[in-house]
């Protein structure tokens, strides 16, 4: 077992001070969203509505429900789907209380809202305090690192709806090679 | 009796609606704390008030704080009905004078559970 040397003397003020920062796949992983999805969906949508874990493409008209998480990790908890499977959630979430007519903006609200309880159940799981915002609909926020990226495709009543959850700042920079090296050097037998 | 219901989603507004007319409720509707405080500056005044926390123009801690400051409004119970669960939300919610706290998403079994823990639930919905 080695232990580093920065390590054994850290007050944590290196770590504050340092440039690492948490990407989302250290903080959250796909069964803890696909838990957090099921849990909104059987609450929101029905109690025998399943979601089942599959890879998927969504439909070239999918729409999107964001909200924004900013605190020690800050990003975006994104829903997608098919405009069609859109007004199909929106009919379950509302069910008896639905209108006869379902408007557009019935959609994006009903969409926003599941959105916003997905996200915050996801900020609850994240280092705090942070801070979530009212719900987006749209297109979906463009993915800035690859690497602080996670997402979760799932089937509903068959038709596909992905669930990412995405950082908002720009991929760090690489570590400096020698910087490694270094590191290395550091580290001790225990 | 009567409760208002207050969040910026029309379809969670309904969801919440038809569960509270289900246990008897009279009710009328928000979009955010502003809204609401007219509603009570009409002079109808709920027994009890659901409120969501994230909301525009006045959030749902701001409509908390402003109830609590009106003497003429303490009798009403106020829940906070939120996807907000972080312990310290919950906390500052509590402190700030809501008296219960339901997380979203929830089950209308939630909402009658803590109906009943509050002595809000009206009696032939018990039965």
């Amino acid at each position: 077992m080695t232990l580093s040397r920065d390590f054994v003397s850290d007050t944590g003020e290196r770590r504050r001070a340092g440039d690492a920062r948490p990407v989302i796949g250290e903080l959250i992983d796909e069964a803890t969203i696909e838990s957090i999805a099921q849990e909104a969906w059987v609450s929101l949508v029905g109690e025998d509505e399943i979601l089942v874990p599959v890879p998927v493409d969504l439909p070239a008209d999918a729409v999107s429900a964001w909200v924004d998480v900013v605190g020690p990790w800050t990003g975006t908890v994104v829903l997608s789907t098919g405009k069609e499977t859109a007004e199909d959630l929106c009919r379950a979430l509302l069910g008896p209380a639905a209108p006869p007519v379902i408007e557009d903006e019935d959609v994006a609200d009903a969409f926003g809202e599941i959105a916003n309880v997905v996200g915050g159940n996801v900020k609850a799981v994240l280092p705090g305090p942070s801070a979530l915002s009212l719900p987006e609909v749209g297109d979906a926020p463009a993915v800035r690192s690859p690497a602080d990226y996670v997402r979760l495709d799932v089937l509903w009543r068959g038709e596909p709806v992905s669930i990412s959850v995405q950082g908002a700042l720009p991929a760090l920079p690489d570590r400096n090679p020698q910087h490694e090296e270094n590191h290395e050097e550091n580290e001790v037998s225990l | 009796m009567r409760a208002l219901v207050i969040d910026d989603s029309r379809a969670m507004r309904r969801i919440v609606t038809s569960i509270l007319e289900g246990f008897g409720y009279e009710l009328r509707d928000a979009g955010h704390g502003r809204e609401a405080l007219d509603v009570l500056n009409e002079g109808w005044v709920p027994d009890l008030v659901t409120v969501d926390w994230n909301m525009p123009v006045m959030d749902g801690l701001q409509f908390v704080s402003a109830v609590r400051s009106n003497p003429a409004w303490r009798s009403m119970t106020m829940m906070m009905v939120t996807s907000e669960s972080e312990h310290t939300q919950i906390v500052r919610a509590l402190a700030a004078g809501a008296h219960e706290y339901v997380i979203k998403p929830f089950t209308a079994d939630a909402i009658r559970d803590k109906l009943a823990l509050l002595g809000l639930l009206p009696q032939e919905a018990v039965l």
